[in-house]
């Protein structure tokens, strides 16, 4: 066993309580969405359940209506929670236009037989030219990202380059369910991110600014998540 | 002089209430706590901009604990009454003097006052509070508690001037220091110079002009920058201008601020320790009063910190999260540091729940939906056994806990380590015994009659001793104290949703509960509150540890009020200190089963503010602008 190094004993003496993680936990389930999780947690806890549980599950339902690529009703939901939410936010009410015109490609091209026909991309067309025409010119941003999009309706699945198949990766709409959640807790003056995200970048951040000013640190031990991984491991030696 | 002493020490007297101590060689505590560190405690102060600094944070809780020394010391041996004679106390007095009022003294004494201040920085980098008596020119009187400082004296050559330092240099770990000037008065012709120095500066001459000085100067509003040849900075100053000066250790930028207006960056690559604030004068009756931040700035100050915070947190939101635990990306990592606290805790329920919420949202990405499967673990035992603990005490059952604790883990509050805790959860029983009493005499003065029960009051012990059940109805003094306890009213978990024991261990034994029908009025309820602190002090009173007398004499000191809860100590009776012991219990348990006691989630804070804080103190840069407490576990 090596020695206790200062800087381990700094980190015992630096523990927060658990009513501090309590909370940083809380504040995870109901702004990300985790009603179930959030009610039990308040029993087992005694902490006060959630307020407005039914909003949790508002968000939790526009969420899943989004990864599973419904977008539309998605909208749908946004507009009725408050129209302001899309009207104010451009961006996000491209993104998810940008999104409904990649699921409907990615229904086209699923479709048995492959080798879709010129003729069969014709929604996509249709949708593209209603919805998202109008607004490409607004931002070159949007130009570029449009543009994009209808390329996937030329080029055969095996020739795509990396940056088309981001957009057909199912990743693109769990992006952009979190992006909607963000917009729907801003638009009810709720902080927008859990704490818990901006913590764990800070504890990476914290690394690296302590060992740019050369701190004299330990091998910092793992976050030992895993069953195999040891809490006394030194997994994470740089 | 020896006159002018006794009629100020008089003064200081009727002024300030007494100074009583026994002298001892070279320490005279003015606040009657008798500290070798300190000659006195004046309150601790926090400047606003500073309220979330992690360092001010620390100095605050150190200032605390060493005033609750010292006045524990006092306590246990009370001071000599203050000594009649003057004579004995001349030296006491003359110190007293020193710090407390104005010097008229001839420039040899203060010679020799000057001599080389103490080396030994402390080691704790306190806040600057005052102006150093020890590091100033002559001519130089200190007033208001060490906050003004008047010159008195004549300067001989043009360039010469009387300068001064503050107690401490500004601490690098604050990220941002700023202090404020105000001019009460500038002489004809007077020049001011308001910076920073270290030591090595001269104090015969106006800082800026001195290598290791930096000043921005009233009469030409120039900046000096070590040297006499300064640059056009900012507008003049005079009499009632309010000047600000602040280094951001983060940038090495140095500013000013005039009237609360500011003036832009006056020098760049300030170097970041040992400068200490200093002014300047050099005409008589220039007089200058500085605030530290005891008292509201005049400059918003605050925004500027809040502006900085932002942008270190704007760097921190570009952090890579995927280098802390690969190959997990930030969602995952998240995602296992909550299921691994919760299991790690116990919360069986809360992390099923979150397996299933989690589970649900990767089904809804992907195409062929499967069915949710718990995963088994051996672990699930003991979280379930650490469940039903922590239950009992968040329910305020104490003696269930007890049981429930003794049956599944025999041993772990008999091990030396965990004797602070039984101790802590005997104390507990006897706090929930007050708390329902508490209820039931608020009950008592509401016309409806209410009935509680009090079955799980008893103690295991003293069953005997004090007679618990009484029978219903039998009535003696009045309708209001017919109080029958009833079950639902009081028991937030009634028994019969006990789980059955998950494991072999015989609950028979340890489940072997009080008659279910006892009843009690208030005033047995006392009696048996009584008789169980009674039990206590027989258990625990012999303990030789001050804390623990300390603990138990606060304890039965509960009884005295008619209305504890409103009682001095009724942060006693709180809730929340139920959650608090929680905590410990299933900490030793954790530790008994060789686990750590704290999850990966609370090593991650730990570690963050460790990191933060040692490189705070290293270069006093960004990350003395974050603190994970406030920022990161708070809303």
């Amino acid at each position: 066993m090596r020695g206790t190094h200062p800087f381990d004993r700094k980190v015992e003496e630096m523990k927060p309580s658990k009513s501090e993680i309590n909370w940083v936990i809380m504040d995870y389930l109901v702004s990300e969405g985790y009603p179930g999780a959030a009610e039990k947690f308040a029993q087992e806890t005694n902490l006060p359940s959630p307020v407005d549980n039914e909003s949790i599950r508002e968000r939790v339902q526009i969420r899943n209506a989004i990864n599973r690529g419904r977008i539309e009703e998605a909208i749908e939901m946004i507009n009725e929670i408050d129209y302001e939410i899309l009207d104010k936010n451009h961006h996000l009410h491209f993104h998810l236009l940008q999104l409904q015109l990649i699921e409907i490609i990615r229904t086209i091209l699923a479709k048995p037989g492959g080798n879709p026909v010129a003729n069969d991309f014709h929604p996509a067309i249709k949708f593209a030219t209603e919805q998202l025409a109008p607004r490409a010119p607004t931002d070159p941003k949007y130009l570029q990202a449009l543009e994009r999009t209808m390329a996937l309706m030329i080029f055969p699945a095996d020739k795509m380059t990396k940056e088309f198949k981001q957009l057909l990766d199912v990743k693109l709409r769990q992006q952009v369910a979190a992006d909607v959640n963000c917009a729907i807790l801003e638009s009810k003056g709720e902080r927008s991110e859990a704490r818990i995200r901006q913590l764990v970048k800070a504890r990476a951040w914290a690394e690296q600014e302590a060992r740019a000013a050369k701190v004299d640190l330990p091998v910092l031990t793992s976050l030992a998540l895993g069953p195999d991984e040891s809490m006394d491991g030194d997994a994470m030696v740089s | 002089m020896a006159h002018t002493r006794q009629s100020s020490r008089a003064m200081d007297v009727d002024g300030a209430g007494s100074y009583g101590s026994a002298p001892r060689a070279g320490a005279w505590s003015r606040d009657r706590l008798d500290c070798p560190q300190h000659e006195d405690h004046p309150p601790f102060f926090t400047p606003s901009y500073l309220r979330q600094s992690r360092h001010v944070q620390r100095l605050h809780r150190a200032y605390d604990e060493h005033v609750a020394d010292l006045q524990e010391q006092a306590r246990m041996s009370p001071p000599e009454p203050p000594p009649l004679s003057t004579r004995s106390s001349y030296n006491s007095l003359h110190k007293m003097h020193a710090s407390h009022i104005h010097h008229h003294r001839p420039a040899v004494q203060d010679v020799i006052e000057r001599l080389p201040p103490p080396t030994e920085e402390d080691r704790s980098h306190p806040l600057p509070s005052r102006w150093s008596e020890e590091d100033r020119m002559s001519g130089l009187e200190i007033l208001a508690d060490g906050t003004e400082v008047r010159f008195g004296g004549v300067t001989k050559t043009s360039d010469e001037a009387a300068s001064i330092r503050a107690d401490h240099p500004m601490p690098k770990e604050c990220g941002l220091y700023y202090f404020e000037v105000t001019i009460l008065s500038r002489g004809k012709d007077g020049m001011i110079g308001i910076g920073f120095s270290s030591r090595k500066a001269n104090l015969n001459r106006l800082p800026g002009w001195e290598t290791d000085s930096w000043a921005y100067h009233g009469d030409d509003g120039y900046s000096f920058a070590c040297t006499a040849s300064g640059k056009a900075y900012g507008p003049r100053y005079s009499s009632q201008d309010t000047i600000g000066c602040g280094v951001n250790f983060r940038t090495g930028n140095a500013f000013f601020t005039k009237n609360g207006v500011y003036l832009g960056v006056a020098f760049t690559a300030v170097r970041s320790h040992g400068l200490y604030p200093s002014i300047g004068i050099k005409k008589p009756g220039e007089h200058l009063r500085i605030n530290f931040g005891r008292t509201p700035f005049v400059f918003d100050i605050d925004r500027m910190m809040e502006q900085e915070r932002k942008i270190v947190m704007t760097t921190i939101n570009k952090a890579d999260v995927s280098v802390l635990h690969p190959p997990d990306d930030e969602n995952a990592l998240i995602h296992k540091l909550i299921g691994q606290y919760l299991a790690h805790e116990g919360y069986v329920e809360t992390a099923k729940a979150f397996s299933r919420d989690v589970h649900d949202q990767q089904q809804s990405l992907s195409s062929q939906p499967e069915s949710f499967h718990l995963p088994d673990s051996d672990d699930d035992i003991h979280a379930i056994n650490r469940q039903k603990i922590r239950k009992s005490i968040l329910d305020g059952d104490i003696d269930r806990a007890l049981k429930y604790t003794s049956s599944y883990y025999p041993h772990v509050l008999e091990e030396e380590r965990n004797k602070d805790i039984y101790f802590k959860l005997r104390c507990r029983k006897f706090i929930e015994m007050m708390r329902r009493y508490t209820e039931l005499a608020t009950a008592t003065s509401s016309p409806v009659a209410m009935t509680k029960s009090v079955d799980s009051l008893r103690s295991n012990g003293h069953a005997d001793g004090a007679p618990l059940a009484t029978d219903v109805g039998d009535g003696d003094d009045g309708a209001d104290t017919q109080m029958e306890l009833d079950d639902q009213l009081h028991r937030e978990a009634p028994r019969g949703q006990e789980p059955p024991p998950t494991d072999d261990i015989d609950m028979d034994a340890s489940q072997e509960l009080p008659p279910k029908a006892s009843f009690m009025k208030q005033g047995d309820l006392l009696g048996a509150t009584l008789s169980y602190g009674q039990e206590l002090q027989h258990e625990f009173g012999s303990d030789p540890r001050q804390q623990i007398k300390k603990q138990l004499t606060e304890l039965f000191a509960i009884i005295a009020y008619p209305n504890p809860a409103d009682s001095p100590i009724g942060g006693l009776l709180d809730q929340s200190g139920r959650v608090q012991i929680a905590e410990e219990v299933n900490g030793a348990i954790l530790v008994s089963l060789g686990k750590p006691s704290s999850a990966a989630l609370e090593k991650l804070c730990a570690q963050t503010e460790a990191l933060l804080d040692e490189t705070a103190g290293k270069t006093g840069g960004a990350a003395a602008f974050i603190n994970v407490r406030t920022d990161f576990l708070q809303a």
